[in-house]
């Protein structure tokens, strides 16, 4: 029972409180340059969700079994980032053989994920907080549900706003920063829940 | 005379932050206080610089295939040695900018200048590069930090200049003001651009 | 197939070449990053304990965990029972002047380490926050002189936040960081308390 108490407080921290876009600063080029189109900002999410996970499981392994008993905690950064860069490019192939259709949605996006910071921020921040091996996945898995959210949030508004009758100078990207920053207004409201 | 421009122009022409929106989550993280940002900005021109350098020199060596994951690992090492080192003499800075600090692997100005001007010019030509672009980047969260911490706590690099009856707006200094702030100032010089 | 061997062969070259270095550079910063760490607790504990001339340290073993397991957090060994360390200041004539400790609680999104200088009577002397990586502008306030003031001469029962119907004024929009600064530095006293009277039972009578 605490269990399920402890992964609903877990989900609610990463994807309200603490969430990764609008109170961490993590994943921002994504969120900005791939937000312009609903279903382009779902296809990203989606795979932002899996590769997060998988780098989560991944990168929580290579920590645990390999970098601190071998003592070498200062390789962390070169380590996580190769994992991850060959996790993407082993999940592209993957997907590309086993299922065309789902490689045909988030192919695009795939390549992009290796450097986008929300990933390598999830995978080290999984080993600050002390998380054990299922807290990392949950912890992936929500915070890139969390990122998910606001993409498709913004990409929602930002629909919209094309129609909208803006100054010339605000338009495209400065615009997308005010709407980022009244949502990240809105979400500052959940840092009062106590958890 | 190319050299010159070479440097110049990511001060503010190809300005990596406000014209081409590269490097946003450090951007927009870092930026509560000008100390933060300056530790920030130097940080990321020195791994600039070091992997500029080390790009341009074994360009010819290495095959196109592997381009990507040899760059990412040269950039990891120069942001592993900044994070050892500031954590020995700066621990200060060190300790606010935490997470930021590896994140600097992906940030997507490092691999991009890596990309499309080390790989392709001379080792000086490099080096102006990535001084110009790093210089550019600290320029830039300079000016981000100037008006959050001015308008947020009343101060400039740490010391009061506000008067004392000066009311902080704390939301300037918050994640919401992150976004605010960047928005307002793309707009303006996009105004200014245009005229 | 030779041309993919060729490839891995360069790459694992440069990954080589590079945890080399990196080797290197880490044996040379560890010891300073260790000494940094001490220096600034060397400070903090000269800073909340100014009287003392000379510090002896001691610790108790502290038997039951106090915070159940978190199901999702790593299992440390030292949870099943932990020590509890503290200093013991004395001025040049050898005389107590004081005790100070490190205490240790998560806030709202980082760990936060309070130096705890407490006088020979359990009232503490000062506070110092050092370490925290709390929220700019509303936890991160914890370091002020505004909000460290507060502690100045509380004991055991006087420490609660007034969210909780104590005095000690919370940070603006921070109640969390309060809260666990607060009750880091309650445990940390009631283990001092312990502490002192096992092992000074027959010296002096504390209370």
């Amino acid at each position: 029972m605490e269990l399920i108490g402890r992964i609903f407080a877990l989900a609610i921290t990463a994807i309200f409180v603490q969430n990764f876009v609008l109170s961490r600063f993590l994943g921002l080029c994504p969120y900005i340059g791939v937000s312009k189109k609903l279903d382009s900002a779902l296809g990203m999410g989606m795979a932002v969700i899996f590769v997060m996970t998988m780098a989560s499981t991944f990168t929580w392994l290579i920590q645990s079994y390999l970098l601190i008993p071998l003592k070498l905690e200062f390789l962390q950064t070169i380590a996580f980032i190769l994992t991850i860069a060959s996790l993407v490019q082993l999940v592209e192939m993957v997907i590309q053989k086993t299922a065309p259709a789902l490689y045909k949605a988030l192919g695009v996006f795939l390549p992009l994920i290796t450097t986008n910071c929300a990933v390598l921020g999830v995978a080290i921040l999984n080993i600050n907080q002390e998380l054990n091996f299922i807290g990392a996945i949950l912890n992936g898995l929500f915070a890139g549900l969390g990122f998910t959210l606001v993409l498709v949030l913004m990409a929602g508004i930002r629909e919209r706003l094309d129609k909208a009758e803006l100054p010339a100078s605000m338009k495209g990207i400065p615009i997308a920063m005010i709407v980022a920053g009244c949502m990240a207004l809105a979400f500052l409201g959940f840092s009062g829940l106590n958890i | 005379m190319k050299l010159m421009n070479v440097f110049s122009k990511g001060l503010v022409k190809e300005n990596p932050v406000f014209v081409m929106a590269l490097g946003l989550c450090p951007t927009l993280a870092v930026t509560t206080s000008v100390k933060n940002a300056l530790g920030m900005g130097f940080a990321a021109t020195f791994v600039l610089v070091f992997s500029n350098i080390f790009i341009s020199l074994i360009k010819n060596f290495i095959p196109t295939k592997i381009r990507i994951p040899s760059y990412i690992v040269i950039i990891a090492s120069f942001v592993t040695i900044v994070d050892l080192t500031m954590n020995a003499f700066l621990p200060e800075i060190h300790k606010s900018l935490g997470l930021f600090i590896p994140l600097i692997v992906v940030n997507c100005m490092i691999l991009g200048r890596a990309e499309a001007f080390a790989s392709k010019n001379n080792t000086i030509t490099s080096i102006m590069d990535g001084f110009g672009m790093g210089l550019g980047f600290t320029l830039a969260l300079v000016v981000i930090s100037g008006i959050r911490e001015l308008v947020g706590a009343g101060q400039f690099f740490g010391i009061d200049i506000m008067s004392a009856g000066y009311k902080p707006v704390l939301v300037a200094i918050l994640a919401p003001g992150a976004f605010l702030v960047m928005g307002l100032l793309m707009g303006l010089l996009n105004l200014k651009k245009e005229k | 197939m030779k041309y993919y061997f060729k490839l891995g062969v360069i790459l694992l070259l440069i990954t080589a070449v590079a945890s080399g270095v990196l080797a290197v550079v880490n044996n040379y910063t560890k010891p300073l990053i260790a000494q940094n760490k001490q220096k600034t607790e060397e400070e903090a504990r000269r800073m909340v304990l100014p009287k003392a001339e000379t510090f002896e340290t001691d610790s108790i073993e502290i038997q039951e965990a106090k915070v159940k397991p978190d199901p999702l957090m790593i299992q440390k060994e030292s949870d099943k029972s932990s020590y509890f360390k503290y200093y013991i200041g004395k001025d040049e004539a050898g005389e107590v002047t004081g005790y100070t400790f490190v205490a240790r609680k998560y806030g709202y999104s980082s760990n936060i380490e309070t130096m705890v200088g407490v006088k020979p009577d359990l009232k503490i002397n000062k506070i110092k926050v050092i370490n925290q990586a709390e929220t700019p502008g509303l936890g991160a306030n914890c370091e002020n002189e505004d909000f460290t003031k507060n502690f100045i001469g509380r004991t055991i029962p006087k420490l609660l936040v007034d969210k909780d119907g104590g005095d000690i004024e919370s940070l603006t929009g921070a109640t969390i960081t309060s809260r666990a600064i607060i009750n880091s530095i309650k445990d940390g006293l009631q283990n001092l308390k312990q502490a002192l009277s096992s092992s000074d039972n027959n010296e002096e009578d504390k209370e």
